[in-house]
């Protein structure tokens, strides 16, 4: 390990939460350890109930773990909550006053970060508020309080963004326009994206790394190539004689035919084996690829496979 | 804290329970004046009362100061104070200040701003019963008696004003730890009413219930903070202390052995706020 390397930007260890006491205890999230670079987009997926809102709630030191903890550039959370201030979140789709103006919202946070507001007319075009600036919050659309959460998580320049599911009530211009953003934070500014959602393409499009959590537990953390090719179901072979390239291979993988092709439960690894058997079977082999499924396949599969015991 | 006072007054300057809840006072003994003289000197029936001493006319002008210490005065009070804290509950925007500031900071800028603003209230809502009178008196003729100097009225002031400051600060106690208790302005709202009016209720009724359970009747009304309150104010505005006649004899205590209990009280409960606030988990 490289002593001099910079700490993550985000570390959690063994982190939990319980709720309520003897009898009626729910483990809301149990053991989740997961560590965060800078420049990083990070990801955290799950379904509903999962304890991804949780797990971003102790993250930003809305609730205290009952178990583990939470480091920030290295700072433990519990002992030194000031390095919050490097931190920007949106959470809940952007909660805000619904009696004061976007402008006005966004100046009550300045004043609360004891920062200048000078950010804020720049943030408010950046994010497309810019016109609609003084109009009252609660006359705001859901997309419109999304795109002032962004500005509100940006306004103190933090060093990392903490996104509860960012394109909730966007239309399809708006969430490639947070895609852009989300991109551009950590691409053009170096800064860190943490972000949940439940919407696994935008995920896949966005993120360099991923978690999928379910019942609490993180059940798998890779990037998101790499969590896709360990995901592959098997290889697609298009071959011709069909009947005599599946005969080659049956008795050494499971076969199945889908129509002109064979779909065969074999790594990408044994694809030179495979190829090399239907050679010699004397099969004119046309196609050898491997069957990926996309994310949002592999999360299904994930979380209705590997659901972890009831707490 | 300067930063999160700033924030807080940004928010509730212009709210609406600003306007009804605390700047009522102030606009609407302006209108109701207007009102009453207006039909006071259309029927031109005015009576030409009595001179008053200066004494006397100084308490009258100083008399709006009782209003924090009445209980329709201090359930506005409550209302007020119930906005300020458990509306972030309401709003759900507490996810949104606290990861930027300790949370104690925002609490006690929360103090600073439902105080102030009150403060601000109750003074200009002073200020203008007090001119408002002089003004009466002038319109209709009643006489001002001779000897009234701006020191002396400042000074009634001053002294009403801090005897108003006790039931204004232990309500807004009250009703501060209910809010974050239950994270409601209406269950705030519901518990500061009854709390002042139980207060209030035992102030008045505990010589009667005395006949039935002497010593622990005896033991709440030493240290629950209802009399101390009123013999708080009886020592600054009369400066004597209050001697309030039980069956088993006249119950009076010290002002300072008061002021130490109605302090504790405040202190004990804006402490569990803060503890409180500070243990909560915000979903």
């Amino acid at each position: 390990m490289d002593m001099n390397a910079p700490p993550p930007v985000l570390e959690l260890t063994d982190l939990g939460k319980t709720y309520g006491r003897r009898g009626g205890r729910v483990q809301a999230v149990r053991g989740v350890s997961l560590r965060v670079d800078a420049g990083e987009v990070y990801g955290f997926l799950g379904p509903n109930g999962a304890g991804k809102s949780t797990t971003i709630r102790m993250l930003i030191g809305l609730i205290a773990p009952t178990a583990g903890s939470v480091r920030l550039f290295g700072k433990d959370l519990a002992a030194d909550a000031s390095v919050l201030r490097r931190v920007g979140s949106l959470v809940d789709g952007g909660a805000f006053y619904p009696f004061l103006s976007g402008r006005r919202n966004l100046e009550v946070l300045a004043k609360t970060h004891g920062g200048g507001g000078g950010r804020i007319d720049a943030l408010l075009e950046q994010v497309g508020l810019a016109k609609d600036a003084r109009r009252k919050v609660k006359a705001y659309s859901t997309g419109m309080r999304q795109r002032l959460g962004v500005a509100a998580a940006l306004l103190g320049d933090p060093d990392v963004v903490i996104l509860d599911e960012p394109v909730n009530g966007l239309d399809v211009a708006g969430i490639q326009e947070m895609r852009r953003l989300i991109r551009g934070l950590a691409d053009d500014h170096n800064k860190t994206v943490f972000l949940s959602s439940h919407l696994l393409s935008e995920v896949q499009q966005v993120c360099d790394r991923v978690a999928i959590i379910h019942k609490g537990e993180v059940v798998r953390e890779s990037t998101v190539a790499g969590l896709l090719e360990q995901e592959a179901t098997g290889l697609r072979v298009e071959a011709s004689p069909i009947d005599a390239a599946e005969a080659a291979l049956r008795g050494n993988w499971p076969v199945e035919r889908q129509g002109d092709a064979l779909s065969i439960a074999a790594t990408k690894a044994e694809a030179p084996r495979v190829a090399r058997r239907l050679v010699n079977a004397g099969v004119d082999l046309f196609a050898l690829t491997p069957v990926q499924r996309n994310l949002e396949e592999v999360f299904l599969a994930i979380t209705q496979d590997e659901a972890p015991a009831d707490a | 804290m300067l930063d999160a006072i700033a924030a807080e007054a940004l928010k509730f300057r212009r709210h609406r329970a600003t306007w009804g809840l605390v700047w009522i006072w102030p606009i609407g003994l302006v209108v109701i004046w207007l009102l009453a003289i207006g039909v006071e000197l259309a029927n031109g029936e005015a009576e030409v009362a009595a001179a008053p001493t200066a004494a006397g006319w100084i308490a009258s002008a100083t008399g709006f100061w009782n209003v924090p210490g009445h209980p329709l005065g201090r359930y506005l009070i409550g209302a007020f104070v119930a906005v300020v804290f458990a509306g972030e509950y309401a709003w759900n925007t507490w996810k949104l200040i606290v990861p930027h500031r300790a949370r104690a900071t925002l609490i006690a800028a929360k103090y600073a701003v439902a105080l102030g603003l009150l403060a601000c209230g109750f003074a200009l809502g002073a200020a203008a019963f007090n001119a408002l009178g002089w003004l009466e008196d002038v319109a209709t003729g009643d006489p001002i008696p001779a000897g009234i100097t701006a020191a002396a009225l400042l000074k009634a002031h001053g002294l009403a004003a801090l005897a108003a400051s006790a039931p204004l600060v232990l309500t807004t106690a009250y009703v501060s730890l209910a809010a974050i208790l239950t994270r409601s302005t209406v269950g705030a709202l519901v518990i500061g009413l009854v709390v002042t009016t139980a207060e209030q209720l035992f102030r008045s009724f505990a010589p009667m219930l005395e006949l039935y359970a002497p010593s622990l009747v005896g033991g709440l009304y030493r240290v629950l903070p209802g009399y101390h309150l009123g013999n708080l104010g009886s020592w600054l505005t009369e400066g004597r202390v209050l001697e309030i006649p039980f069956p088993s004899g006249v119950f009076s205590m010290s002002a300072a052995a008061s002021l130490g209990i109605v302090a504790a009280w405040i202190a004990i409960l804006i402490g569990l706020t803060f503890r409180s606030f500070r243990r909560q988990d915000i979903n």
